[in-house]
């Protein structure tokens, strides 16, 4: 049988190609999603708008954006985790904070270049979570989420009391940095230029992961493991690897979120931004990846931009926006998308179902 | 009864499968050659759900012998005997609710393609992948809800395309738990029609209450009492065997047990 499959998968001529082409007008039947081309369009465009930012906002608004793409970056692991693997995790700030470190660790004492940060951060986050996930994706539901949380405040404590990376007072002193050797990007334009772009590539990648095959699989894994199973897959094998995958996406975001801040403390991998990054998930509608990047915007805007004008109380906003969602919106923001389609969908399903009957 | 020249492509030695005290499955032999279609009947509670699971491996043996064209599976997990071509389905239907209609049998498909784990490139791009996903559909006549989600889909459809889902993993044996349970007499027959179209040398056993179903598609039928096997033969046979007319009623009155309308519930 297996010489078969291999023969198989040697055989994808044109035949092939013209049963798909034939077939393909089944897309953009109920329940289709945005077609290629235009969601392409889509992507370019904000992008494009995102990146006139810094032309017209002052650099305040616009490294407060820089902090929201950096934390995007981080959320759209963890949606990976949660959303489409269906494994809720609270210790993914623990790989954000291992990538914001190493980022300020390489700055201060190797390089400035961005580029060799992010990518160091990349590393550290994906082996950091190589070693620890190792344990956590044996369990799944709520013992997953504990062991998270536990892995989590393990990896905070342990930044918070250690000297060499600065205990409680965290890493100062992280020069600006640079790209391909130039000058000092030292405008908070240039930096949210970089990190837009990191981030967009992340993003693009993480599509990609979602729409491949290795994609179907974590869904499935999420909709009926056992299924899985009686299929002949062994699904620890890919729990582990996307759990490798999140931690190396949420290092890339603590580089990110150092080199905005140029400083890093045992703050930012606290169990906050582990859970303000689930907010972002569930806010923005787990599963779909720009809802939760929207939902990171706005997490962090009410944090740090609105709480200051409302008197501290921004929780209580995150609170009862978390409220109104669960309640008004279960597929959060990006649900709001897809109702027409969902409406004509469950249609004619009703009508099919009526004829049957 | 003959003993089989060729190896058969399922054997069970002395089965055993026990909760605590209670014996579900007491030392079942059982061998079901290539191509057979074979039946699996028995009053509630005769062990048979559990000698299913067994055989899959969703559950540990007791005690006996699993063998698998003469190699024995007994201590294989469950996904490694679906790899070696024996896959299940379940009685309630076990698909992927929040996926298309397209991904759950694409699932089946990229495993046995090997391609399961690549994220190098868009799903839609491994065009063979894709295109013998939708042959099953196009076999299993759900081609045309190959885009919408399972959540979305009629009891029967669930039925069909949990078949596709089965035959898309390029089984040698199929063991089907149950599958009409709960179907309108549309559903029945459309389903038995599928059932129908199998191709030849692909084994089948299937665990059916519906005895009309049982006798239409079964060569050979085994029957199960508080976990033994009490007979087991052609359907011929089976129908004038009175300890299984005594098993089913208690009392024995064929007319009553095998009439035209559907079998015991």
């Amino acid at each position: 049988m297996k010489a078969e499959a291999e023969a198989m998968r040697g055989d994808t001529g044109a035949p092939q190609d013209t049963t798909t082409s034939v077939l393909e007008p089944l897309r953009s039947g109920p329940g289709a999603y945005l077609p290629g081309r235009r969601r392409a369009v889509v992507a370019v465009a904000v992008v494009a708008l995102l990146a006139a930012a810094p032309l017209v906002l002052s650099p305040y608004p616009v490294s407060a954006m820089t902090r929201m793409l950096a934390f995007a970056v981080l959320v759209i692991g963890v949606d990976l985790l949660t959303g489409v693997t269906g494994l809720p995790s609270l210790g993914q700030a623990a790989y954000f904070g291992v990538g914001a470190y190493t980022a300020v660790l390489v700055g201060v004492h190797i390089t400035p270049d961005a580029m060799v940060q992010a990518l160091a951060g990349l590393v550290m986050g994906l082996v950091a979570a190589a070693v620890t996930g190792w344990v956590a994706v044996r369990a799944r539901g709520i013992v997953f989420l504990m062991l998270t949380l536990a892995i989590g405040e393990s990896v905070h404590q342990v930044a918070d009391t250690w000297s060499a990376v600065g205990g409680s007072n965290g890493l100062a002193g992280m020069p600006p940095i640079s790209l391909f050797g130039g000058p000092s990007l030292l405008a908070a334009g240039f930096v949210y230029w970089w990190v837009l772009a990191v981030a967009a590539l992340v993003f693009a990648a993480v599509a990609l992961v979602v729409s491949s095959p290795y994609g179907r699989t974590l869904r499935g894994i999420r909709d009926n493991e056992a299924r899985m199973r009686a299929l002949g897959y062994r699904p620890a094998l890919a729990r582990y690897g996307v759990f490798c995958l999140a931690g190396a996406v949420a290092g890339v975001g603590g580089a990110l979120w150092a080199q905005q801040a140029r400083f890093v403390s045992p703050g930012d991998m606290g169990f906050e931004v582990a859970a303000l990054a689930l907010l972002s998930v569930v806010i923005g509608g787990a599963g779909s990846l720009w809802g939760p990047c929207l939902g990171a915007a706005l997490v962090l805007f009410v944090r740090d931009s609105l709480s200051a004008s409302i008197g501290g109380h921004g929780p209580l906003v995150l609170g009862a926006v978390f409220i109104a969602v669960v309640f008004l919106m279960p597929r959060g923001l990006a649900g709001l998308t897809g109702t027409r389609a969902r409406l004509r969908n469950l249609t004619s399903a009703r009508r099919r179902k009526e004829n049957a009957s | 009864m003959t003993e089989p020249l060729v190896t058969p492509l399922l054997e069970l030695r002395g089965l055993t499968r026990s909760y605590g005290s209670l014996t579900a499955v007491d030392d079942v032999d059982l061998a079901i050659a290539r191509g057979e279609r074979h039946a699996l009947i028995g009053p509630n509670g005769a062990g048979k759900s559990t000698l299913f699971a067994t055989v899959a491996g969703t559950l540990r043996a007791s005690g006996g012998h699993v063998l698998l064209s003469g190699q024995d599976v007994t201590s294989l997990p469950e996904a490694d005997r679906a790899r070696r071509g024996m896959v299940r389905t379940y009685q309630h239907s076990s698909l992927f609710l929040d996926c298309s209609v397209l991904d759950n049998v694409a699932l089946a498909v990229q495993r046995v393609h090997r391609v399961a784990h690549r994220f190098d490139r868009a799903a839609r791009r491994f065009r063979h992948t894709e295109a013998e996903a939708r042959r099953h559909l196009d076999s299993a006549g759900l081609s045309g809800r190959a885009r919408d989600k399972v959540a979305a889909l009629s009891h029967g459809e669930r039925r069909q395309l949990e078949v596709a889902m089965v035959l898309a993993t390029e089984p040698a044996l199929v063991m089907f738990d149950e599958p009409t349970a709960g179907m309108s007499a549309a559903e029945t027959e459309r389903f038995v029609a599928l059932m129908e179209r199998l191709p030849e040398q692909l084994t089948v056993l299937i665990v059916e209450h519906d005895l009309d179903v049982v006798f239409r598609l079964a060569d050979r039928v085994t029957v199960l009492h508080l976990g033994k096997v009490l007979a087991s033969g052609p359907p011929e046979a089976i129908r004038a065997d009175e300890a299984v007319q005594r098993a089913y009623l208690g009392s024995a009155r064929a007319e009553d047990l095998f009439a035209d309308s559907g079998g015991p519930r």
